[in-house]
């Protein structure tokens, strides 16, 4: 079977996390690429097409919960895993209520990571799909009106 | 006479004894004295008075200063040496003023002159008791303001070390997050290799460091308080079934190890708390676990339930090692722990009890240990009754 790569964003201030994660993941055979900082994020998803984004909450300069809301606000579609360093789940729960997927406490299990992100994906392609099948209905009908 | 208002104002015992050399004068006083509701010893001399201190409780002395042998004044000096809360009253020869302010300089609470006008003596008498009253309340509320600053220190060292730790712990997740994702990634490569030498010996030490991350994450996590997942609502809590229910869930610890847990006698149904089921629910975990680890093999652990003023209260007994007692002071310290330190995830972290004490005092709540080496300890802890208006 050959295995689709999901295309992941990680955004994390740790370089060296966002380096071994990206190593491991991309043997995994998903498609990684990395920001060290919310803003760069956000420049990077306007010229990469991206399925799931991992976002540590704790960053300087512009925080996990804010860069989350913009990309949502801006690609509704994309998916967001949150990583927290710290025990306030509260503000992963925040995350949450502003469309996170999930979340997951550093040092995660590889093995969580790796579930959180194939349930992340199936419901962007779910979603998709929906919208597919939406769009060609609408498109049906209106060959049909014409 | 401003001094019979103090006599009989109390039914507290006044216990004088009097000293003076002069029998007669002497037995004639302290009859007079008695009638008037004191109770008093009589001493001969210096020497003989120090005698009956020694094995008495006296509240005044009235120390005659002219007599053979140890004076007053030498007498005066031993008594406020050995019973410094003793309050001495001097009598003096009619002429020797002298003697008598000397007396007060050297802290005799007054002195009167002979022949004394009896009323006054025993009003002098009182007033010294009532003034030695006085100071021993201080003295007590001297004592109960120390021992209540120092718990204060103690309970404001426990939350600083409280906030340090987990700025430590937070910091400290960052920097094993990378050692996991290294180590996963060595794995990774290591195991899709065929030509590694010592492949074996390489993931030994991969697991190894693997292991270690699992530890200190173990400890990271439960500083953080990680159970407040569902963040930190009070609502009514039934405590007993919760109780019941985390019973349950230990259930496999328990009964690796034999352990009955019971009720000491059936809880009456309902019983609320006004609290944060997830957080309470942590603290018995750890209490429960605590207590498994204390008791051996068939070992008991019995609970409690009842109301007590506005509060519910859970106590949970075991009959294991117990407590010792110079341990009693630093059980709810940060990372300090007696169970053995084996490098297994089953060591302990030196934290559960930190977290307990935490969360129980963030919950308004209290929590109270007493325990008997070789006997077992009781935990108990109480939390807000809930108010159903």
């Amino acid at each position: 079977m050959v295995k689709i790569p999901v295309k992941i964003l990680i955004v994390d201030d740790e370089k060296d996390f966002v380096e071994m994660f990206s190593l491991r993941l991309n043997r995994q055979g998903e498609k990684v690429s990395a920001a060290y900082s919310g803003q760069e994020a956000l420049d990077l998803l306007e010229k990469t097409k991206i399925d799931v984004v991992i976002l540590d909450i704790r960053m300087p300069g512009m925080d996990g919960i804010e860069t989350l809301k913009k990309i949502k606000a801006r690609y509704p579609l994309i998916e967001v895993i949150l990583l927290t360093g710290h025990g306030s789940t509260e503000t992963a729960v925040e995350g949450m209520k502003s469309g996170a997927f999930d979340y997951l406490m550093k040092p995660a299990d590889f093995e969580d990571i790796s579930e959180k992100l194939t349930n992340a994906w199936n419901r962007k392609n779910e979603q998709e799909e929906r919208i597919r099948k939406a769009e060609a209905r609408l498109l049906l009908r209106r060959t049909g009106e014409i | 006479m401003e001094i019979n208002t103090l006599e009989n104002d109390t039914g507290t015992v006044v216990r004088v004894l009097l000293v003076d050399d002069e029998d007669n004068y002497r037995n004639a006083i302290a009859r007079r004295l008695e009638r008037r509701n004191l109770v008093v010893s009589q001493a001969p001399d210096g020497t003989a008075c120090l005698e009956y201190l020694g094995e008495n409780e006296v509240d005044v002395v009235v120390l005659d200063m002219k007599m053979p042998g140890m004076s007053g004044m030498e007498t005066f000096k031993d008594i406020s040496k050995y019973y410094p809360g003793l309050k001495v009253i001097f009598l003096t020869g009619n002429a020797a003023l002298s003697e008598g302010v000397e007396g007060i300089k050297a802290g005799a609470f007054d002195y009167l002159s002979k022949p004394v006008e009896i009323d006054h003596l025993a009003g002098k008498i009182r007033q010294a008791w009532e003034l030695k009253r006085l100071e021993e309340g201080r003295e007590r509320d001297k004592i109960f303001r120390r021992r209540l600053e120092k718990r204060m220190i103690h309970t404001q060292r426990l939350a600083s070390l409280g906030t340090m730790s987990t700025g430590i712990a937070h910091e400290i997740n960052n920097p094993l997050a990378i050692i996991k994702e290294s180590t996963g990634f060595l794995r990774m490569v290591i195991e899709s290799a065929d030509q590694i030498p010592e492949k074996e010996m390489l993931f030994k030490g991969l697991e190894k460091i693997e292991n270690s991350v699992d530890r200190a994450r173990r400890i990271t996590h439960q500083l953080l308080g990680y159970v407040r997942k569902h963040g930190h609502e009070l609502t009514s809590v039934d405590i007993r079934r919760l109780t019941e229910d985390t019973v349950a869930l230990i259930k496999q610890k328990t009964q690796a190890k034999k352990v009955s847990v019971q009720w000491e006698s059936e809880p009456e149904r309902e019983m609320l708390m006004h609290t944060d089921p997830f957080q309470v629910r942590q603290v018995l975990i750890n209490l429960l676990e605590n207590a498994v680890d204390a008791v051996d093999t068939n070992g008991q652990i019995r609970l409690a339930l009842y109301r007590k003023e506005q509060s519910v209260c859970l106590e949970v007994r075991d009959n294991g090692s117990g407590i010792a007692p110079e341990n009693m002071k630093q059980i709810f310290d940060p990372f300090f722990t007696t169970k053995p330190n084996v490098a297994e995830n089953e060591s302990g972290t030196g934290l559960g009890l930190f977290v307990v004490h935490k969360i129980m005092t963030g919950l308004s709540g209290s929590i109270h240990v007493e325990s008997e080496p070789g006997q077992g300890t009781t935990f108990k802890i109480c939390l807000p009754e809930w108010q159903s208006d």
